[in-house]
């Protein structure tokens, strides 16, 4: 069967974008805006490699749209700010990327064989914390390590772990967010930031180590006068992000259980924080 | 001091440099999010991501491809738009519905957002060109449709768009030479 008009023209458009890169530059100005498919913007950057001119040519279209971004100027939320810097107080920076970067700036696909990026989250502190109370340094804190760490992945699980990201970033975003922290002496410990608004809550643990052979470390909320509820299995210090949390909710704790996890805990907990601090509880 | 002279001081680990990095570009970042997502608290969450990552991945600017204020705006638009496409993505059904009634969104320029001198010459500029030009720019730039999503909502062909928005760039480019 033969293609029709349109599509034969689009058919030779891309093969002759092959060959000589004709129909590949065309993308050049779809791509200073963003408006390429992640397929096209992978095949663009690739020609980009090649090809000096389109540097050039994307280089002086970035400055137009420098122009458009500007124009949409608005003064960020005053509290954006001590967020930020906070966060950035706690949060350590990527080094220098030795190899060949992506072409435009960080917004790239990642680098196959770039750094690994998967280092433990960064927090910048010694880990001597007891039972901080929830101010906005601590929420700060708190969400920069969990930032730091979604933003660190830089594999495969890109998508996955951005997905993670967007979730912590809605917890952390919300009006009435707030963190907590407690550690005991042998650095073992949990931190939490919650928002009674949302019922939401991203969970870390620190310290734990890996659990005994054939044993998984799970995760529990508890309330009065009723079971705990599993909040689902720990690995590492991987953010745990709990939905539908119930405003009673007293606290959190770890428990060593039989791998794939229990329906109730069968030990006592290694560690355990209240939540009263953020606003839950009552 | 300007983004060109901070950004590698940022770089350095300068938290100072980073609050007064901050300072300028707080505004076009948070702006220009919120341009392209419209949504509030989700123009919060995207910026937060992406001052932060800012500051992380500093390191990461090279000045020989372009202005360290181009690269921050840069890495601000590609977040805002790959959310505003997942948004769109996850609502793809009613979007389809919707987009029959609705008019092409293109002239929603700001809203609420405070005047300045920078975004009335944009605007003026945008005014001289043609509708579709205009259309084919800010549907892609500030809506984050891909130029295949522009040509389906104009209903012309993937080389007319792209065109009208190379005349349209050059065009603003143009008329905003004489204050760049």
């Amino acid at each position: 069967m033969r293609p029709r008009g349109g599509r034969l023209s689009r058919i030779r458009e891309y093969a002759g974008g092959l060959r000589v890169g004709r129909g590949l530059h065309s993308l050049a100005v779809p791509y200073a805006l963003d408006a390429l498919d992640p397929a096209e913007t992978r095949r663009f950057e690739g020609h980009l490699e090649r090809c000096p001119r389109c540097t050039d040519e994307v280089r002086a279209l970035a400055a137009d749209t420098v122009r458009l971004a500007r124009a949409a100027s608005v003064p960020a939320p005053p509290d954006l700010r001590e967020r930020i810097l906070a966060a950035v107080r706690a949060t350590e920076q990527e080094a220098p990327e030795p190899g060949p970067d992506a072409v435009r700036g960080p917004g790239q696909a990642p680098v196959p064989g770039a750094r690994d990026g998967r280092s433990a989250p960064a927090r910048g502190r010694a880990p001597v914390l007891v039972a901080l109370a929830a101010s906005a340094a601590v929420l700060a804190m708190v969400a920069a390590g969990l930032l730091a760490f979604a933003l660190v992945r830089t594999d495969e699980r890109l998508d996955e772990e951005r997905a993670a990201a967007r979730e912590i970033a809605h917890v952390l975003a919300a009006p009435d967010a707030r963190a907590a922290e407690a550690r005991d002496p042998r650095g073992r410990g949990l931190g939490v930031v919650a928002s009674r608004e949302r019922r939401q809550a991203v969970v870390t643990a620190a310290g734990l180590g890996g659990p005994p052979e054939g044993r998984a470390h799970q995760l529990w909320v508890t309330r009065a006068g009723a079971a705990p509820r599993s909040l689902g299995l720990v690995d590492g210090e991987t953010p745990v992000v709990a939905h539908d949390l119930r405003t009673d909710a007293e606290s959190l704790a770890v428990t060593v259980e039989p791998a794939g996890g229990s329906v109730r805990p069968t030990t006592a907990p290694v560690v355990q924080l209240a939540l009263n601090s953020v606003g839950f509880g009552e | 001091m300007d983004a060109d002279d901070l950004l590698p001081r940022v770089a350095q680990g300068d938290q100072q440099a980073f609050e007064e990095l901050y300072g300028l570009v707080s505004g076009p970042v948070y702006g220009l999010v919120q341009r392209v997502l419209r949504d509030r608290s989700q123009s919060e969450e995207v910026a937060q991501e992406v001052l932060l990552e800012l500051w992380r991945t500093a390191a990461r600017y090279d000045p020989r491809r372009g202005t360290a204020l181009s690269w921050i705006l840069t890495l601000a638009h590609r977040r805002a738009v790959d959310r505003v496409r997942s948004v769109r993505a996850a609502g793809e059904r009613e979007r389809r519905v919707a987009q029959r009634a609705e008019p092409p969104a293109f002239d929603q320029v700001a809203e609420e957002v405070e005047d300045s001198l920078e975004r009335e010459w944009v605007r003026r500029c945008l005014e001289r060109l043609t509708d579709l030009q205009h259309q084919a720019v800010t549907l892609a730039y500030y809506d984050g449709y891909t130029y295949r999503e522009v040509a389906r909502r104009l209903s012309v062909p993937l080389g007319t768009v792209k065109t009208r928005m190379r005349d349209g760039l050059l065009r603003l480019r143009d008329c905003l030479g004489a204050v760049a």
